[in-house]
């Protein structure tokens, strides 16, 4: 064989290596940490503490591959399992793995919004963690109903990467729907259970068997972390029990928080072109004035473009830990991981108001819809509620006065400035 | 024919095929932080799904008789006041400066002449039973604001009382408070809103307007009243304390460099109160007794 033949079947070779034997097949997808949350000013949490409550996040809901619900959580397990696991179908054609078909490469394995595409969608994808949603028909503060996270899944969201899943069967939705509270009360439970032991448990001095402290070289305490340990510990597991709970509460009574407009409010269909137009002409100075202040954020164009100085609440946990890290200089055993999660974060993003010509409702366009924004605001977001935050509160505007400012936003893409004339092909016999 | 590939130099072959081999293969993300040990996670399924476990929870056990005081103040160690700027207005500035000035943030402020520090918030964390004087209360609290700044830069409440948000100013604001009780709504021109949270926050939660980013304060609900924020010249006083057991103060600035904004002391005198690096200090304060603690903060305790 010629030399250079054989150099090259040998480079070939390696190429054939480095291909095929250089990956492993890929692990179970895992459940990871909200290392923010971890490394974060709030709560710096120690790497035994981080094992600890992966520990207890595993016990309390399961794997990636085999979810788990406590009955205190009112999770269905069916439907968690037809979304959970690797993406399958059975002899007779039905789903599993929807979660993983469907969501995983934007919303990430572990709800955090951080999937493969992620970095290159604009809105980045929800993170649930927090269990905050803006699109729902609720007080600012609540949880979203389950028609809501439906709605939302039917829809998508228009204007952004979120697709429409309607063509998906119920059960399927369903199933979803279900799998992304779980991943909320899950990430939820994280954060509780890292203020948990921030708070409440850390360091305490150690102390022999007579119960006398143990004191180092220099006649300091010698000084250790309380375990967090529900499995030994019956205290930690009512703690446990509570935190839960506390979550739970909100999620389990959501349908009384629902924002139900008054029938005499709701203005009538088909209103004579005279009414519809004085609503829109009330909601253009409800809009411009100082007391709906739309026209602060949304710009006086309502091209979006008033105040963009803002952030949403995921942006801003991410920018307030970058700016807490700038700000110190003490080093401790979590600086290394601080500098990695630093790295590992996306660009921040301001909050952009909407621009309101484009006729494009991140939330839907039904007037229903567009009235739930203006009354509680977006949760999460710079956009404030204009009715009252909670049944029975004292709100900004009457209803009546939303369903106005409802007629004028549903009215600006169709004025002539949101549709400027685009140049026609001349016909010259007309023109001579 | 001759291959294209003999004619390069193998020396560069290699690296080149590697870096294909990394390119091309094996790309996956860096993952951080643990996962799960599932030994370890089914042990505490179990004993969290046997029940069992009482349910209610340890009830506070009341302990001792009586009621005491504890008052002191904190003063700057150090040198050089922190001097305030202004903060960074640009809009409305009619309405958001005053004789062309915006007003001064207020980071860190520090008595000239007493060099008391304000704004600290001292609190207690737990207690077994509460005098009738630090109860949950009815009330309204006002809570304003002025030339785009909020008039009380650290603002404590009662659980059950009712803040009534205020806008002084010619022009809009909205009131975007952070934390469990979350609430973001406008508030018109030289009308209030009412609004009674429900959750106790562990410390104080930032208070922001949307419309005007630079606004800023802090906002600390609690279930009883034994919360003080210190006055301009750095003294607070809490009365009424529950004598005859162990308390657990926690001191908070939002300046301070310890976690969560928390004040970490390392002098003699913290010391004698055990003072730990989340910034709490114990105390037990005997019936009657009126124990007053007088704390040097040295600069270093802030970050700015």
């Amino acid at each position: 064989m010629n030399s250079s033949v054989r150099i090259f079947c040998g480079w070939l070779s390696l190429v054939g290596v480095i291909l095929l034997g250089g990956c492993d097949m890929p692990d179970a997808p895992q459940f990871r940490l909200n290392m923010v949350q971890m490394v974060s000013d709030a709560t710096p949490t120690p790497p035994a503490y981080q094992e600890q409550i992966a520990n207890v996040l595993d016990g309390m809901f399961g794997t990636p591959d085999e979810p788990f619900a406590l009955p205190e959580t009112g999770l269905d397990l069916r439907k968690l399992q037809m979304a959970a696991g690797p993406a399958w179908t059975d002899d007779k054609g039905a789903n599993f793995g929807l979660y993983r078909k469907h969501c995983v490469h934007c919303h990430g394995v572990t709800g955090d919004g951080r999937g493969p595409t992620a970095l290159f969608l604009n809105p980045y994808p929800r993170d649930y963690r927090a269990g905050v949603y803006k699109f729902k028909s609720t007080y600012n503060p609540a949880r979203p109903t389950d028609e809501d996270l439906h709605r939302v899944l039917i829809n998508g969201i228009p204007g952004t990467a979120m697709p429409s899943f309607s063509l998906s069967p119920q059960a399927e939705l369903e199933s979803l729907a279900e799998y992304v509270k779980y991943l909320s009360i899950r990430g939820q439970m994280e954060i509780a259970l890292a203020n948990y032991a921030f708070n409440d448990l850390g360091e305490e001095e150690t102390v022999d068997d007579k119960g006398e402290p143990v004191l180092d070289d220099e006649g300091e305490p010698v000084m250790r972390l309380i375990p967090l340990d529900p499995a030994s510990d019956e205290e930690q597991r009512t703690v446990i029990t509570e935190l839960l709970a506390e979550i739970m509460d909100p999620w389990n009574t959501v349908n009384e928080q629902i924002i139900v407009p008054e029938e005499g409010a709701i203005p009538v269909d088909n209103r004579p072109a005279e009414d519809v137009a004085a609503s829109v002409a009330k909601g253009r100075e409800l809009f411009y004035g100082i007391r709906a202040n739309c026209m602060k954020c949304h710009g006086p164009t309502g091209l979006g473009d008033g105040q963009q100085d803002d952030f949403d609440n995921w942006n801003k946990a991410h920018k307030q830990f970058l700016d807490s890290l700038a700000s110190s200089s003490e080093e401790d055993e979590l600086t290394g991981t601080r500098d990695s999660v630093a790295a590992s974060l996306y660009p921040i993003r301001n909050a952009i108001p909407r621009n309101l010509r484009k006729g494009i409702y991140r939330g839907g366009h039904r007037r229903i819809d567009v009235f739930w924004r203006i009354y509680a605001g977006i949760a999460g977001t710079p956009m404030p509620g204009s009715g009252p935050a909670s049944p029975g509160a004292q709100g900004t505007l009457t209803e009546e006065e939303i369903w106005s400012i409802v007629d004028y936003v549903l009215s600006l893409p169709y004025e002539t400035p949101s549709r400027p004339l685009e140049a026609l092909p001349t016909n010259l016999e007309l023109v001579n | 024919m001759v291959n294209p590939l003999t004619k390069l130099p193998s020396f560069l072959l290699l690296p080149a095929l590697l870096g294909l081999g990394v390119v091309t293969g094996c790309q996956r993300g860096e993952e951080l932080g643990p996962v799960a040990s599932a030994a370890a996670a089914l042990k505490i399924r179990d004993a969290l799904t046997a029940g069992g476990s009482g349910g209610g929870g340890a009830a506070a056990v009341a302990m001792g008789t009586g009621w005491g005081t504890l008052k002191g103040r904190f003063v700057f160690d150090g040198e050089d006041v922190p001097q305030m700027v202004p903060y960074n207005a640009n809009k409305d500035m009619e309405a958001c400066t005053i004789a062309g000035k915006a007003p001064l943030q207020e980071t860190l402020l520090v008595d000239e002449s007493t060099k008391g520090i304000a704004n600290l918030a001292v609190f207690v964390r737990s207690v077994s039973r509460v005098h009738e004087s630090a109860e949950a209360g009815s009330g309204k609290v006002d809570f304003d604001q002025k030339a785009c700044q909020f008039l009380t830069h650290v603002f404590p409440l009662v659980l059950g009382n009712t803040i009534v948000i205020k806008n002084s100013d010619p022009v809009g604001h909205n009131t975007n408070i952070d934390g469990k009780n979350s609430f973001n709504q406008t508030i018109p021109v030289g009308e209030s809103i009412d609004f009674k949270p429900q959750k106790e926050e562990a410390v104080p939660v930032s208070v922001r307007c949307s419309i005007h980013p630079w606004m800023l304060a802090y906002f600390l609900p609690r279930k009883n009243g034994y919360v003080a924020i210190t006055s301009a010249d750095g003294s607070f006083e809490i009365a009424n304390l529950p004598a005859g057991e162990d308390l657990e103060f926690q001191v908070w600035h939002e300046s301070a460099s310890g976690p969560g904004h928390s004040l970490i002391l390392t002098t003699p005198e913290a010391k004698d109160l055990k003072w730990s690096k989340k910034g709490r200090f114990k105390v037990k304060l005997g019936e009657d007794e009126v124990k007053e603690i007088n704390l040097a903060v040295p600069s270093t305790a802030f970050s700015l």
